[in-house]
């Protein structure tokens, strides 16, 4: 059949509009519960929880990994030669004196830490997420013939001094970051949590 | 909303007959309503619980946090009065007596109760409660009129000597209220959240409704 | 002015390569409804919302459910407590394939008063009858997946259906649960199907449904054949285009089911009991059966058929003759367009007979529906067997009393409003 042409095509046009906004205001509503089920559950929540870490067995110069949030987290002891190299050559590196924000504020500092002489880093490489491997000693290495100690991604090559700041002219393009931490005790380190200061 | 409620429940089973009937064992239940907008019966119902139910019975499915918030308690004050193993905030609550430990203590394995409200009612379990009486013949000395032949003593028995019986009545109705909250935690968030929904959903519908009308008009 | 000319260039160029304009036409825009279609018409709109739920619903699921018998119940309280907003998910999930069956039975019941599996339909019906059984696989397969006392089950007793096939049931059964009973091994097949296999099946035969829909056209409740009479364009004059007409009244129907639907979900998640049942709150424990199991209410009426066949006849066992009326009367569907004779295709101009018999047939299939959900006593027993009468003979005897009766005249033309 041939419909008739409407009688007030005003209203006509308003009631369409006025409704076809109300379902596409539905729609978005419909979907935040949908985006919302993809952020991290209680359960990932509680996994993600800050973890204690007894550091008082940590010698000089050795480095432990923990698990937090599912990522590996360098805890290192510095040793005093170390120490020493990381106060002297920064002309190689990208951001030496750790401008870009990834540190918490009380880490800005020349050995990135919070307490001097353990470092606590994220062991996931800022350009795409693998884990560095850890160096410590100041010699030769096929990557680089003036190695002076640090963390070596495997997987794109970039380079990490002893603090975790990026070298220049390699693919990663910030400092390996460092979590949130505190210390409960000269040997009680937490993870996770800036602590109640 | 109520009646629309109940329209849409005839209409999806297709029957408007009650629902299951919930028998309590050997006796007709005891009238009960569980309120789990009551934040302090819901407190001092996990207290108890924790007291008294908590050393069989875990509540796996849920966690300490979600306790601790919904029930509006501070997360530090839980953490130093209800968590009484090394667990943290957001595990899950499970209790550390050993399965193998509580069939050789017990005799029977104590159920995890987080969803026992929803399997058996909140009636069920406040006459539950209510109906220890002393049997010799019994392991424990005592019997269930609703769980017969139960085989889990009368934990209670001393707070129910202690208060009078109507306090002993609010007693058992704050764990239940608990249980009953912890069987289904987003109850709340759920009925206030469908009250906007339904809302939202009435001006579309009344909308579309005029929409479909004006359109009609065409074919006449 | 120029966006409008670059997007008609656009639709150009895809249309040289893809028929999409004409596909957009023909099956939405201008698909000719007739005038006289009515509240009944509207189901199968809804059917096609709810599936796309049911599809996202369960994507949602899928990411959280752990599929093992050890972990399948403690996963859905994972969904139901931890994830956020998991509740919803489940429970639109849930409820949504309580409101699947209603609204099939509700569409499968319009086609059968107004005659829509006659000639030239026969496939559309066929598709739609297979979308039914598949669904039914998949509200069987979906309710196992929880894993709770009434999951475990259900499986248990459903699968031991197939053990009264004589001679190789025994094997068969074991073989469907790769088990000696009902385990994780079953679950995780069953898990399977439901996510993969059957909404592969359910969508293929929805899209082929609707194609052959649209090839033939909608029936209308008249049952008049509106080709007939055509205008000068070739559109039957008893028709309107789907957009805007038939679309504002869906919308508008959306809107109404939504209302219910959303009721349930928000303030009557479980149904008393009929979305999920209070029994499931119990993990799956193999050692010790409920009292009282039933299936969902969608099937009781099948559940009741099987109970009511408590005889053995011809050296076959009750148990096996049971099973096969229960196959039985969800196979006899698929006939029943070669079971109707009647001239005509609407009940509102068949005979006395017709009417009566799509009388019983209603108030049997609404009273099996009950009596399989309620504990059997002799005399319910006994209504289980009238009634499976009263539910056959409407097909059974269809070829005879559709032949005799008298039918009103159909007008040529749908009546103008």
């Amino acid at each position: 059949m041939q419909p008739n042409s409407p009688p007030n095509p005003i209203r006509r046009q308003l009631l369409t509009s006025v409704t076809s906004l109300l379902g596409f205001v539905g729609v978005i509503f419909a979907a935040i519960p949908f985006l919302s089920a993809f952020k991290p559950s209680a359960r990932a929540e509680a996994a993600g929880a800050p973890i204690k870490v007894n550091i008082g067995k940590l010698s000089q110069g050795e480095l432990m990994t923990v698990e937090w949030r599912g990522m590996p987290v360098f805890v290192y002891k510095v040793s005093n030669e170390a120490q020493n190299v990381l106060s002297l050559d920064k002309t190689k590196l990208a951001d030496p004196n750790s401008a870009q924000e990834q540190q918490p504020q009380y880490a800005k500092n020349d050995t990135r830490s919070r307490k001097e002489g353990i470092a606590v880093l994220k062991g996931v490489c800022t350009h795409l997420g693998c884990a560095p491997k850890f160096y410590p000693e100041a010699t030769s290495q096929d990557f680089d013939p003036n190695w002076q100690g640090g963390f070596f991604c495997p997987c794109h090559g970039s380079k990490f001094d002893l603090a975790g700041r990026v070298y220049a002219n390699v693919p990663a393009p910030t400092n390996l970051e460092v979590p949130p931490h505190y210390f409960e005790s000269d040997s009680m380190l937490v993870i996770g949590s800036d602590g109640a200061s | 909303m109520r009646l629309l409620a109940l329209l849409a429940i005839s209409f999806f089973s297709g029957l408007s007959f009650t629902a299951s009937e919930y028998k309590c064992g050997s006796i007709e239940c005891y009238e009960f309503r569980a309120d789990i907008r009551d934040k302090e019966s819901l407190q001092r119902g996990l207290a108890a619980y924790m007291n008294y139910c908590y050393g069989c019975h875990s509540l796996k499915y849920s966690r300490y946090k979600r306790v601790a918030e919904d029930l509006a308690i501070p997360l530090d004050i839980y953490e130093q009065n209800l968590i009484f193993d090394d667990s943290k905030i957001g595990d899950l609550m499970h209790i550390s007596l050993k399965e193998s430990k509580a069939i050789e203590l017990l005799g029977a394995k104590p159920p995890d109760l987080t969803l026992e409200a929803r399997l058996r009612s909140p009636e069920w379990i406040y006459t539950y409660l209510d109906t220890f009486y002393e049997d010799s013949s019994r392991p424990y000395g005592v019997n269930n009129k609703v769980y017969v032949n139960v085989s889990m003593p009368h934990v209670l028995e001393d707070i129910q000597s202690e208060l009078t019986e109507e306090e002993y009545d609010r007693y058992i109705a704050d764990i239940t209220n608990f249980l009953t909250y912890v069987s289904d935690p987003s109850a709340e968030t759920r009925k206030q959240l469908g009250i906007y929904v339904i809302l939202f959903l009435l001006i579309f519908t009344a909308f579309a409704y005029l929409v479909y009308r004006e359109f009609k008009k065409d074919l006449k | 002015m120029a966006t409008d000319t670059r997007t008609k260039r656009l639709l150009n160029w895809v249309d040289f390569r893809f028929p999409l304009t004409e596909v957009f036409e023909r099956h939405l825009s201008k698909y000719p409804a007739p005038t006289n279609l009515n509240i009944w018409y509207l189901f199968g709109f809804l059917l096609i919302v709810v599936l796309a739920m049911q599809i996202v619903t369960g994507l949602w699921l899928m990411m959280n459910y752990t599929n093992s018998a050890e972990e399948a119940f403690s996963s859905v309280e994972y969904i139901m407590r931890d994830v956020e907003y998991g509740w919803l998910i489940r429970y639109m999930h849930a409820a949504g394939a309580s409101a699947f069956f209603a609204l099939i039975y509700l569409h499968m019941f319009r086609g059968m008063m107004y005659g829509s599996y006659q000639k030239p339909r026969e496939l559309i019906w066929l598709g739609g009858w297979f979308t039914y059984l598949i669904l039914m696989a998949e509200g069987f397969t979906g309710y196992v997946l929880p894993w709770g006392q009434m999951s475990f089950w259900a499986a248990q007793v459903i699968i031991s259906l197939f053990s009264s096939i004589p001679v190789v049931g025994e094997d068969l059964a074991t073989w469907i649960r790769g088990d000696y009973l009902v385990s994780g091994i079953t679950l995780s097949r069953l898990f399977a199907f439901h996510v993969v296999l059957l909404p592969i099946l359910l969508i293929a035969i929805v899209f082929f449904h609707i194609l052959a829909l649209h090839e033939i056209g909608s029936n209308n409740p008249d049952g008049i054949d509106v080709k007939k009479h055509l205008d000068e364009d070739g559109v039957p004059l008893d028709t309107k285009p789907f957009f805007p007409y038939d679309i504002s009244h869906d919308i508008f129907a959306l809107g109404v089911f939504l209302i219910i639907f959303c009721s349930v979900v928000f303030f009557f998640p479980t149904g008393g009991g009929y979305i999920i049942e209070y029994v499931n709150y119990e993990p799956a424990n193999p050692l010790s059966t409920p009292a009282h199991i039933v299936p969902s209410w969608y099937y009781t009426p099948f559940y009741a058929m099987l109970r009511a066949v408590d005889f053995p006849l011809f050296g076959l066992t009750a148990k096996f003759l049971g099973f096969a009326t229960m196959m039985a009367a969800v196979a006899i569907f698929a006939v029943l367009p070669w079971l109707d004779r009647s001239p005509v295709k609407s009940i509102k101009y068949k005979g006395i007979l017709s009417k009566t018999f799509l009388g019983i047939f209603v108030v049997s299939f609404f009273a099996l529906c009950y009596l399989g959900m309620v504990p059997p006593t002799e005399t319910k027993a006994l209504l289980s067997k009238i009634f499976t009468i009263g539910y056959f003979s409407y097909f059974l005897l269809m070829p005879i009393y559709t032949r005799i009766e008298k039918c009103k005249p159909v007008p040529e033309r749908v009546a103008q409003v």
